[in-house]
């Protein structure tokens, strides 16, 4: 056997001491079975076979089955079980678990055995970290983390300043001289914590987030300290950094003495500071909760506290799902519900929710200058996602993949016509947040915007009403005459999908669950006959599964989308918008 | 290192393709990065984000807070946007001749 060198000893050793059960399970399930290669980034861009997750994961493996598992301890050779050896290795591994992986967990969630890749990465790269093996950009992040508490060396009095300026700009908006950005307020009902980009480049989403407790009249309040929300801890797979990180904000809060902890739309920051730093600043149990602001304006919407007017965002807008967000936190629903309120016209990316593909900036690697051309190369999967949907307007709920997309729409130049300019423009990136305080009706004008009577075009429009309860027909119906609409009705799929051939309505309102033909069934086949295809149908449902007509069928995805109970308010802004629009395509059709 | 050549013109640039020292700036140099960025015309505004960027640059060492270039320059954070749309960090830096912000920018 070769001599190895200090650092292969060295990187074998705390490999084996933090090898844990979690790590051992997707090292021993792992069949090869090929499942994975078609769900990571990396591999679809380039077709390099090395690039598969199982692939990549076989340089550490193989240190594991040396190590642990018994037939690689008595036959190593048999089964290719081999400590590192060698720096070299080492810069190989490096480059694998810091370059070509995002820690997205997309193979995850594709393989049959859930074999964690992000986990196993995370452990290597923690023992890489040690020794030194690590881009230069995630040491200083660390070192500033450590030293500073925040990831990008802002000072107090730089922190302190950048809020008084927000403040000030905010005073000029709401036409209020006295308006202050609450500081340390105890005992307020939460703390909001954000990511250092927001302070140190693009205060934006401070500022719409801000805005929008204004209006709804909350009760918060900003922290001195510990108001960081992101954590290196997770992408170095340092546990000690990630719990430092999480204690300085649990901390301060807890000074506070606040009942909950918002976390600003940051994807690994909701990931870290709510499931991963309690356990790693042994901080639990928690004297507070914690949730992130899009749970938050869901709510708000959801109570009247704020109140949107979606024509305000006549662009369309789609959304990117972080993965930390949909894979790790369960997030997928509040930013489609904020962002379905706060637009005119929103698209869906395909494939999306926990089958989104990453901003290729994830896990740390837009601190990472040495892997950007290749990040850049395999984010060719994202920009054709992105360039599919036709948005003027990436929506995303987290800042490193509003960095992340943005270099992608640079890169690949996807651009937007806008009618009124000479060229068309780069696509722009922002904070779902962002149009969501764009799209808020001040309270002063609440009044005059609700359930506006339909525009003269849309006037005496049809609309088929199909619903299998008698009593919420009735409703509906009532809503829509009084706005001037024709209504015809059916109690059941099959009558519903007579009356739309041969009462041909301009709109269709459909219940999902319907005994007979069911909704779903419904609207498949009226999707597929050439008669019916074009009729815009409005989903009104007390189920929740209709995903799958969102975005697993080939067929065209339903005009618009409501839950029961209905508010009559947003029923009929949906129902104005769905027919102004298709009159719209209409006009330029023919 | 990698190279850029633009109208007659050769800039070393790092991997993320901003310019590798600040002694290799020129005004060119902001012609070319201007097109990446989309924006169509450069306009005295923009000069000054540049100019207020350099001279902090020379003093400092870093590139300032947004809050310090509103400070300097007077305009404000939705007008940077306009003049920049990716940013004080990643669009005026870049053409500024500074290097690349750190953290997960």
């Amino acid at each position: 056997m070769r001599q190895k060198s200090q650092n292969a000893i060295a990187f074998n050793e705390s490999f084996k001491k933090r090898t844990n059960r979690q790590h051992v399970l997707s090292f021993a399930a792992c069949a090869h079975c090929g499942t994975c290669n078609d769900s990571c980034h990396y591999f679809l861009a380039t077709g390099d076979p090395k690039m598969t997750p199982a692939a990549k994961m076989d340089k550490i493996r193989q240190v594991y089955k040396a190590q642990k598992d018994w037939l690689g301890r008595l036959m190593p050779t048999w089964v290719g079980a081999k400590e590192i050896e060698t720096d070299e290795e080492l810069l190989e591994l490096q480059d694998i678990v810091f370059g070509s992986c995002t820690g997205c967990r997309r193979c995850t969630f594709n393989c049959p055995f859930g074999v964690d890749t992000a986990a196993l990465v995370g452990l290597a790269r923690s023992c890489l970290v040690d020794l030194g093996y690590a881009p230069e950009g995630i040491k200083v992040v660390m070192k500033d983390q450590w030293e500073i508490g925040n990831q990008m060396g802002i000072s107090k009095e730089e922190y302190l300043d950048t809020l008084e300026w927000v403040q000030e700009e905010l005073q000029e908006e709401f036409g209020n001289p006295d308006y202050k950005v609450p500081i340390d307020k105890k005992g307020a009902d939460f703390v909001y914590v954000v990511n250092p980009r927001e302070i140190k480049y693009d205060p934006r989403s401070l500022q719409a987030a801000f805005k929008i407790f204004y209006y709804a009249g909350l009760d918060w309040t900003m922290g001195s300290e510990g108001w960081d929300n992101t954590n290196f801890g997770l992408f170095s797979g340092k546990a000690d950094l990630g719990g430092h990180m999480g204690n300085l904000a649990y901390n301060h809060a807890k000074k506070l003495e606040v009942k909950r902890m918002i976390i600003s739309e940051c994807g690994h920051g909701l990931r870290s500071t709510k499931w991963e730093a309690p356990n790693w600043g042994k901080a639990n149990p928690l004297p507070f909760e914690i949730s992130s602001l899009l749970e938050l304006m869901v709510d708000l919407i959801n109570i009247g506290k704020i109140v949107l007017d979606p024509s305000k965002n006549p662009y369309p807008v789609t959304y990117h799902d972080p993965c930390n967000l949909s894979r790790s936190c369960g997030i997928t629903e509040e930013p489609r519900f904020c962002l379905n309120r706060a637009c005119v016209d929103f698209r869906e990316m395909i494939p999306n929710r926990g089958d989104s593909y990453c901003c290729t900036g994830g896990g740390g690697a837009m601190s990472m200058s040495e892997y950007t051309g290749r990040r850049l190369e395999v984010a060719k999967v994202k920009a054709d996602q992105i360039r599919k949907t036709g948005a003027a307007i990436v929506a995303t709920a987290c800042h490193n993949c509003v960095d992340g997309l943005s270099d992608v729409i640079k890169n690949y130049n996807l651009r937007y016509d806008y009618r009124d300019s000479k060229t068309p423009s780069l696509l722009r990136v922002c904070n779902v947040c962002e149009l969501v305080a764009e799209a808020m009706v001040i309270p002063a004008e609440i009044k005059k915007t609700a359930a506006k009577a339909p525009q003269n075009a849309i006037k005496g429009k049809k609309v088929l009403v199909i619903d299998d309860e008698p009593d919420i027909i009735v409703f509906i119906e009532t809503l829509l005459t009084d706005a001037g609409f024709k209504v015809v009705t059916a109690n059941d799929g099959m009558t519903g999908l007579e009356k739309a051939k041969t009462e041909h309505p301009d709109l269709i309102t459909l219940d999902i669950t319907m005994p007979g033909k069911s909704g779903i069934q419904f609207f498949r086949e009226l999707r597929s006959s050439a008669e019916t295809a074009n009729i815009p149908v409005f989903i009104i449902t007390g189920a929740i599964d209709f995903r799958q007509l969102m975005y697993q069928k080939a067929v065209q995805a339903p005009d618009g989308f409501m839950m029961k109970p209905i508010n009559p308010e947003v029923l009929l802004m949906t129902v104005n918008k769905i027919l102004e629009k298709s009159v719209r395509n209409k006009t330029v059709v023919n | 290192m990698a190279t850029v050549e633009y109208e007659g013109n050769t800039f070393n640039v790092d991997e993320d393709g901003f310019i590798d020292s600040f002694d290799g700036w020129t005004k060119e140099w902001v012609q070319y990065v201007k097109l990446q960025e989309g924006i169509d015309e450069l306009n005295e505004e923009h000069w000054m984000v540049i100019n207020v960027l350099q001279d902090y640059y020379k003093k400092n060492g870093i590139a300032p807070m947004v809050r310090i270039l509103s400070k300097l320059t007077k305009f404000k954070l939705k007008h940077i946007y306009e003049l920049f749309p990716s940013g004080p960090g990643k669009g005026a830096c870049k053409m500024a001749g500074l290097p690349k912000p750190t953290g997960c920018v």
